[in-house]
């Protein structure tokens, strides 16, 4: 390969400004990301930032937003927070695990298992 | 299409659902190797950079002089429909990220504890936190070529496991193997003992 890396611990400062946490309420791993339909998109965006408003009109959980960017969750975790805060995404709040999985998912998820 | 804005103070109606499930066990038991046999992509592998804060807090046999550092987290995926997903994640295995632990296990359904019955010491660690923390888990015995056979009426007695607690002998590599420890841990998570 050729091309040099400035270092990817420059690129991650670029990407947060240095911040390890996401702003405003915390969310899960598993979170479901979804992009605000609609809204013109600033023009000063980040690819990073454009990458995940394309990935996530498709709902998307955190994790798999990370892996698509190739970037530890932290720090997806602090650019889906700068999008939430500028109302370009809507990130998906904890639910109690219990409360998510009823009777219809419970099947689903066990024949979708066993169809493997 | 397009989706709805949501509105301020209210809930929207979940328009999908992942649900989060743990695969914990000693270091080197075979838990990437179970992420990989059932996951329908390639484990995807995360790094998570963590800085100095909290790192060697636990462990007295070596101090990290570097001030940030790297713990590997995989992760996979099972699709039960558009909508509808499983991730498995795979704890990181040195005791010096426990603390990781915390946020993985957090809204998680359920946990395997993978055993290795060489080594069956390993995992005391994980069945005490999810028993702890009231996690329903399972433990998954991880039958290594050339490993004894073990009972699990003796994998429950070395691990001191009450009786509700589901044991299956499993081999990570196989498919159907890692399916039905799935199966038993989610209707376990669901169902009760």
């Amino acid at each position: 390969m050729t091309g040099e890396d400035p270092g990817p611990l420059i690129r991650l400062y670029g990407l947060t400004g240095g911040r390890a946490r996401p702003q405003g309420e915390s969310f899960d791993l598993v979170a479901i990301v979804v992009t605000v339909g609609d809204l013109p998109q600033p023009s000063d965006l980040l690819p990073e930032h454009r990458a995940v408003l394309s990935l996530c009109r498709r709902p998307t959980p955190v994790a798999d937003v990370a892996a698509h960017l190739r970037l530890p969750i932290n720090i997806t975790r602090v650019i889906l927070g700068d999008l939430r805060r500028d109302g370009l995404i809507s990130i998906e709040r904890p639910r109690p695990v219990a409360q998510t999985i009823d009777e219809r998912i419970y099947r689903e998820v066990l024949d979708g298992l066993r169809s493997l | 299409m397009g989706y709805a804005v949501s509105e301020p103070g209210t809930t929207r109606a979940p328009s999908a659902l992942a649900i989060k499930i743990l695969i914990a066990g000693g270091f080197g038991v075979g838990k990437t190797t179970m992420v990989g046999t059932i996951s329908e992509i390639r484990p995807l592998h995360t790094e998570e950079l963590l800085s100095d804060r909290g790192i060697g807090v636990d462990d007295t046999s070596g101090v990290e002089s570097k001030t940030t550092t790297t713990v590997a987290l995989d992760f996979g995926r099972i699709t039960i429909r558009d909508g509808l997903w499983l991730y498995l994640f795979g704890t990181p295995g040195q005791d010096r990220f426990w603390f990781m632990w915390d946020e993985l296990a957090l809204g998680a359904l359920g946990a395997v504890v993978l055993a290795d019955t060489r080594r069956l010491q390993d995992c005391f660690p994980a069945v005490d936190y999810f028993e702890q923390r009231g996690i329903p888990f399972v433990v998954g015995v991880n039958c290594f070529d050339g490993a004894r056979r073990y009972e699990p009426g003796k994998v429950r007695r070395a691990l001191g496991l009450a009786e509700h607690i589901p044991i299956v002998m499993c081999d990570v590599r196989r498919r159907a193997s890692v399916r039905d420890v799935l199966t038993t841990l989610v209707t376990y998570a669901v169902k009760g003992a």
